[in-house]
Formats: structure tokens, sequence, C-alpha cells
């Protein structure tokens, strides 16, 4: 009963503020065109990445935050699509349809290895990801065709038809254009019927599948949905770069994004904009301090593993409801109940 | 032993007890009635410092243990360990004491806690509580589940224990007509608050009492 | 016939030290229901640790017990950070374990710098059978023997042990009684940073470990553990020499770039198989 009244309470919170928000968005889209157009190169650079980042965290909040999902292994999903979108443009595909084929065969493969891996749960989910992740790094690393640990280079500039992308400009609005529809895709997710639904799964899987959600096949669906996301970030990535390897995808990664979609605050599409740009910046910031003269040769990982692990430790245990849910209280948490700490009730 | 006031337990934004006003005196064996999800065993939980209270007080006057609701024994277990295990607040370790007032246990002392039928879980439930040398003994619904001869055999114990060694009861049951046996008082609870209290040979008289606990529930 | 003899014994000596990790990760789920990501990293921090101390002069033997306490200090902190504070779940405590591995690799570069470091072990080698085997592998079966023995008896006999596993097997129980699961829990983690200690110490001379080996120890761990379903030790010992001796013999014979897969292959069947054995209401506490 209290989660029903919660749940309007919200709705009427969220109702209320409805104006507000879209012109919060409105200023949001018109700052985020208009940056590309100021920022200098290596701040581009920087801009690109920050909106790849936000991509693949926005799938993994709502995996996270909607199907109660761990992923430790998101990063796979992104170097499929690199690897797709790469080796469709290197055998003479147009680069279009190899961007256009990066989130749907990373999709693909979600739903496909995600059939038997859905079965699992909580630290078996996030352990089996990660082994997913592991064993296409090593076939990547040592199969031919995706050229061994060298990797695939030389990546033709994305366009369409004849028109040929050049600047980093461009590939700034191509991905935060793909942002706002990354976005668009999940607000709508979230706000349908079995978007609410997928609220109850988070909580209570079993209560969810006795009030006859379809549990199995929503998972399913977010499971490839967040994949899509990342495969399409990783598909703008190889064009962006113009090489692909098995080092561009380290473990890290997936941890990162789990980082930023923890500290954005699970299941909110703009707290995990604001998760991926809060990190961002931060080790980009680092990144600046570790190359300062004086500084030792290792000082820019060593910053950004202490700031990964410090913020990912603090966030989950501090700020479980996450950053930006904190900052603005829109949600209040959850009282923890003793009851569901192993203290049988009457 | 037992001295709580305007005691109040929430889990989440639901309130399990509502300003609960109870008292078991030294040596006093008094039962706690009340149906289903009334309230007690969360009484119990507290009473054992499982639960933090939301506001009022909860103040025990010695070593209490708690015959937990189902048992809840350790059952992968030998006996013997489910009884050394109770000793973990006092230090004591040795069962002998218990086997003297339990001696059915001396002979199960080997087997699995698991394996046992339910009279047998009880006793050994009551002998790991008995381990601590408690002075105030909480016992969670003694006869659930358990054949009335069983139970008066353990009841029979607890009387003992009660009478000989000054032990103070606090007994929750849903048999009212176990409770009244036993008791001297007795207290009745329902959503989460005191509804009735006094002597058990008046209560059992009060009609509503009598229709709702003594009217044909028990066998 | 001698090389898979020796591919064999070698095989039980990787397993074994996987196994010991494996222990560790099962010893903590077993008390609180956590899944310590960070549990290959005691693994390197005693095997960095040993490394530097013989480095330093210090004799075999005194290294290799620092290096193993450390390791178990280490393994105490970890706990205070993911069940430390109250009400923290399960899976948000796995998060914190990853967190903390992700801040030893921090710490690691600092200390030893990222190239992989070896430590000198049991020089020689021994001849059985007709099979050549390095005096270290039969060094690592041995400690690992003589550790599940101390287990079993630590576990089954002492009256600590026993408050352990009775936190495993009835945390509410555990509690009227008036044991207090976390500073069983924060044992427990000590006890899996000693297990990973002993493991990391005993494989350095085998295989040069740097700060990032974590992943592939605990992987392989996670492997075994899920076979005894992270509950059952003895279950994930054979695990453990099982995988241990899959991946030394495709090294051997020639498969041996393969050899991660093999393991991570594995390991997803056996966790998919028990999944659809077991009911989803099962699984909700996790």
């Amino acid at each position: 009963m209290k989660k029903v009244a919660a749940e309007t309470a919200a709705a009427r919170v969220i109702a209320g503020s409805t104006a507000a928000r879209i012109a919060a968005g409105a200023a949001a889209v018109a700052v985020a065109l208009a940056l590309p157009l100021v920022l200098d190169d290596s701040a581009l650079a920087v801009y690109v990445l920050l909106g790849l980042a936000a991509i693949v965290t926005v799938g993994v909040s709502l995996l996270m935050g909607f199907a109660g999902q761990v992923s430790l292994g998101q990063g796979a999903f992104y170097g499929v699509g690199a690897y797709t979108a790469a080796l469709l443009t290197l055998n003479g595909f147009p680069p279009l349809l190899g961007l256009v084929a990066a989130p749907l065969v990373a999709a693909l493969f979600a739903a496909v290895i995600g059939m038997p891996l859905l079965r699992l749960r909580g630290h078996h989910l996030a352990f089996a990801t990660l082994a997913v992740q592991l064993i296409l790094l090593s076939l990547a690393g040592q199969l031919e065709f995706t050229g061994g640990d060298i990797g695939l280079q030389a990546i033709p500039q994305f366009g369409v038809g004849s028109w040929e992308m050049d600047g980093a400009a461009a590939y700034a609005w191509l991905t935060w254009g793909a942002l706002a529809l990354v976005m668009l895709v999940t607000h709508h997710v979230i706000t349908s019927r079995p978007g609410r639904a997928l609220r109850a799964l988070a909580t209570s899987e079993t209560a969810a599948a006795s009030s006859g959600i379809p549990v199995g096949r929503y998972k399913l669906v977010v499971f490839a949905l967040s994949a899509a996301f990342a495969g399409l970030a990783g598909g703008i990535y190889c064009f962006y770069t113009g090489y692909v390897a098995p080092g561009s995808f380290p473990v890290l990664i997936s941890i990162q994004y789990i980082v930023m979609a923890v500290v954005g605050g699970l299941g909110t599409v703009w707290g995990a904009v604001a998760g991926a740009g809060a990190i961002t910046l931060l080790v980009q910031g680092l990144d600046r301090l570790a190359a300062l003269p004086g500084m030792p040769s290792y000082a820019p990982s060593v910053l950004s593993y202490a700031v990964y692990a410090l913020v990912l430790i603090v966030v989950v245990l501090f700020l479980p409801q996450g950053l930006v849910p904190a900052l603005t209280r829109r949600d209040r948490p959850p009282k923890t109940s003793r009851a569901s700490r192993g203290v049988p009730g009457d | 032993m037992i001295d709580v006031a305007d005691l109040v337990v929430e889990y989440g934004t639901a309130t399990a007890l509502d300003r609960v006003t109870l008292a078991v005196d030294k040596g006093e064996m008094v039962a706690l009635l009340g149906p289903n999800g009334a309230g007690k065993s969360t009484l119990a939980n507290t009473l054992a410092g499982l639960l933090a209270p939301a506001s009022g007080t909860v103040r025990i006057g010695g070593r209490l243990a708690l015959v937990p609701e189902g048992r809840q024994l350790f059952p992968d277990m030998s006996v013997a360990d489910n009884l050394a295990l109770g000793g973990w607040r006092s230090g004591q370790r040795d069962p002998a004491p218990v086997y003297e007032l339990l001696p059915r246990l001396a002979d199960l002392a080997g087997r699995r806690a698991g394996v046992l039928s339910g009279g047998e879980q009880q006793m050994v439930a009551v002998g790991r509580a008995l381990m601590s040398r408690p002075q105030v003994l909480v016992v969670d619904e003694l006869s659930l589940g358990l054949a009335p001869n069983i139970t008066a055999d353990l009841a029979a114990h607890l009387t003992r224990l009660n009478r000989e060694q000054g032990v103070a009861v606090l007994l929750i049951e849903q048999n009212a007509r176990l409770a009244f046996e036993l008791c001297s008082r007795a207290y009745v609870l329902e959503s989460g608050q005191v509804q009735a209290e006094g002597p058990c040979a008046e209560l059992a008289g009060d009609p509503r009492v009598a229709s709702a606990y003594l009217g044909g529930a028990i066998t | 016939m001698s090389a898979f003899l020796t591919y064999l014994l070698n095989g039980l000596a990787v397993g074994c030290a996987i196994a010991l990790i494996a222990s560790g990760l099962v010893a903590i789920h077993r008390v609180t229901g956590v899944v310590n990501f960070a549990q290959g990293t005691f693994a390197v921090v005693a095997g960095l640790c040993t490394s530097s101390l013989l480095g330093l002069g210090m004799p075999h033997g005194v290294s290799e017990a620092a290096a193993v306490l450390l390791a178990g200090l280490a393994g105490l902190l970890t706990g205070l950070a993911a069940i430390g504070r109250p009400g923290t779940t399960p899976l948000s405590s796995l998060i914190v374990t990853l967190g903390v591995g992700v801040l030893a690799y921090a710490v690691e570069i600092v200390l030893w710098g990222d190239q992989p470091r070896s430590a000198p072990g049991l020089a020689g080698s021994v001849t059985i059978a007709g099979a050549r085997i390095q005096t270290q592998h039969l060094l690592v079966i041995a400690v690992t023997a003589a550790t599940f023995a101390l287990l079993a008896l630590f576990f089954g006999r002492t009256y600590l042990g026993k408050a352990l596993t009775a936190c495993a097997s009835n945390p509410y129980a555990a509690r009227v009684v008036g044991i207090d699961p976390r500073r069983m829990g924060l044992l427990a983690f000590a006890l899996g940073g000693l297990l990973g200690g002993l493991a990391g110490v005993l494989i350095t001379p085998l295989r040069p470990i740097s700060f990032d080996t974590d992943v592939t120890l605990i992987v392989n761990a996670f492997a075994a553990a899920v076979f005894g379903a992270l509950t059952r030790p003895v279950v994930a010992l054979g695990g453990a020499l099982l995988l241990g001796v899959a991946e030394t013999m495709a090294a051997g014979y020639g498969y041996g770039s393969h050899q991660l897969e093999v393991a991570l292959g594995l390991m997803l069947v056996v966790m998919i198989v028990q999944a659809s054995r077991r009911s989803a209401i099962h699984e909700e506490a996790v």
C-alpha cells in the first residue's frame, strides 16, 4: 500500500514540475548544440567521450535501476558495436550501415547470450557478464578477422553518400544527437506501462512475477536495449578514433560505467548523463593534474583508479540513491526495514 | 524483570507495536495472547534486542533469553553444538546443568538438530536458551505445531524452572487455554496494541476474550 | 605419459592456488552472503609484498608470513568497507568490494609499479614416475592440503569456528543467541584475506604477479566456487583442481591461448545449469 502512495506522490511532483522540466530540457539541448562551436580541440575530444560514456551509462542505469541487474560486462557490448561498425565499413559497406548495424548486432548478441544468462541473478549475473567480456576480449585478441591484439586500423570517416564528416565538432553533434535519441527512448520506456511494471522488477522479482508481469521477457528487452545503447556508442567511437583494438575495451571500462550510473542515481535518465559528465570531467581534471611537471609517470592511472574506487565506495555506502537524487531530493530514500534484514516479523 | 513503557516499533512506515506497556516481575510467569500479526513476535524480538524501538523504553532487569518462534535451531549442527552456542553470551559452554533439567537432551546430544521431531527441536530451543543462565525467559509460541501431550511435557519443565529456580517467564501463546493454565497474569495484544490485561482468572471470564481465544479454538 | 603426469601435477598445483582463493570466497559468502570481488586482490598484495620483502633481504618464511598477515589485514579492511555499515545489501557490498579492488590498483602501482614481479620459491625439482616436478609445485599442493585440513578442524571443532558456521546456517538464530553476525563477517573477511594471501605467496614463484592479475584469479576462483554453489568448500576444491588441470592440460597440449575461455565457459555452464535447477523464489534473497 505504502509503495502505491509513494508512487502517486512522486507522480504528482513530476507532473507539477513538467513545465519547468521542459524548459530545462530545452535549455540543455541548446547548450549541448552550441558547445561544439566554442570548445577547442582538446575540450571537444572530452566532450565527445563524455557523450559516448553517457550513452552507455543511460543503458547501465536502466538495467541496474529498473531491471535490478548488475552487468560487469557492458564494455563487451560497446566493443561489439565498435567492431561491427569497423568491420562492415572496412569491408566496403557504407558507414551509415555500419553505424545502424552496431546497436542492432550488440542487441542481438545480448538477446542471444541473455536468454541463458538472465536466469542468473545478483552476483552470478555480474560474474557471468564479466566472463562474457573477458572471453570476447580474448577472442578478439586472437582471431584473424578482428586483427588480433593490434585491432582494426584506418577505419574511414563517418559519412552519408558522398558527404564525409570531418572535424571533431561534427562527431560531437553526432554523439550528442545519439545521446538525445537514447534518452528519449529510455524516457519512453520508463514512462510506458511496461516501464512502470519494470520498477516492480527491480524491487522484487517474485512479486512482479506473481502479479502477472512477464519478468523474463522484460528483463531480456532491457538487457538488449542497454546493449544496443552501448553498441551505438561503440559504433560512433570507432569512426571517431579511426581504430579499434581489444585494449580499447578493458574490464575497467565496464566498471567505469557502473561508477557513472551509481553516481548519477540508478534508473534516472538525467542522472546517468550527469554521472557520466561528473566522472569524465573529474578524470580529465586529474589527468591534467597528473601531467604537471614533477608528477610520477604512473600518476594518471593511479589517480583515475583511486577516484573511480573512492567515488564508487562512498556513493554506494552513503548515497545509495545516487548523487543527483540526493542533491535534488526528489526521491527520499526508503527507510530500510529491519524485516528485510532477517528478523522475522509477526 | 521486564519493564516496557509506551513502546513503538516500526517496519518502515508500518507500525508493528503501538504504545505497548507491559511488565513481568521477578519470578512471575506471564502470558501474552493475540492473533497472528498482532505484533507478538515483534515484541519478543525487541525484548531480545534484535529490533530497535522507534520510541518508548524497554528495561530488562537481568539476563534475558529468547526461545524464538519456529525453534530457529542450527539444523546442520548437533544438539550439543546448538546448546554450546546458546552459551555464547554467558561464556557458559558446559551443557550439564541443562541436561539435568532436560535429561532427554543428553540422549540426543550427538544427533543433528535438523532431523529431530518438532517436540525434540522445541526442547533443544528451550535448552539452548537456558544455556545462557537467564533470569528471564521469553518463549515465543511454545505449543505451535506440537501434540498436546508434548506441549504439556514442555510446559511442565517451564513451570518447574519458574517455581524452583525463580526464572521469570513471558509466554507468548496463541493457545489461550494453555497460557491461562500456566500463568498468573496475561496481556492481550491486537493490531500492535494491548487490548486487555489482568489476572488470568479475570480475563478468562471476560466474554470478549473468551469468545476470541477460548471459544472452540482449542481441541 | 610422463608429460601427462607433469601436466597433471602442475595442474593440481595451479588448482590448489585457485582453491585457496575460492575457499576464502566461500568462507566470506557463507557467513555474510557477500561475494568478495577483492578476493584476488589479497593474493596480488601478498605476492607483490613477498617479492619486495625477499628483495630487501628478509629470509624466506618471515617474508611469506608477513605478506600473508598483511593480506589478512587487507581482508579485514575490505570487510569493514563492505559490511561495516548496517543495512548494506549483499549486492551493494559486491560493488563496494569491486571498488576496493580498483582502489588496490592505485596503491599497488604506487608501491610496486605496473610491471609483473616474481619471487624465488623452492628451488629444484623431483622426478616422480618419470615426470619432473618443480619442488615449488609440490609445496603448493602440500600447503593447500594442510590448510584445508586446518580449515575443517577450525570450522568443525572450535567454538569460534562453530559460531561462524552458525551465522552461515541461520543468521537470525545466531543473533538470538547473541552472536554478532557483523563481527563474524569481519572475521570471515580477515580469514578470506589470509587464504588469498597464502595463495598469492605460493604462486608468485610460479607465475609473475602484477597489479591486474587479480581479475584472472578472482574469475577462476569464482568459477571454482560456483561448483559448490558458493557454500561448499570441499566441492569448490574439487572444482578448482578440475579447472587447474583442465587449463594446464590445454596449455600443455598447445591450446594455451584458450585456457581462460575454457575456464570461463565452464563457469557459465555450471551457473546456468544450477540456476535452472533452482526456483526464482530461492534466489530472491541474493
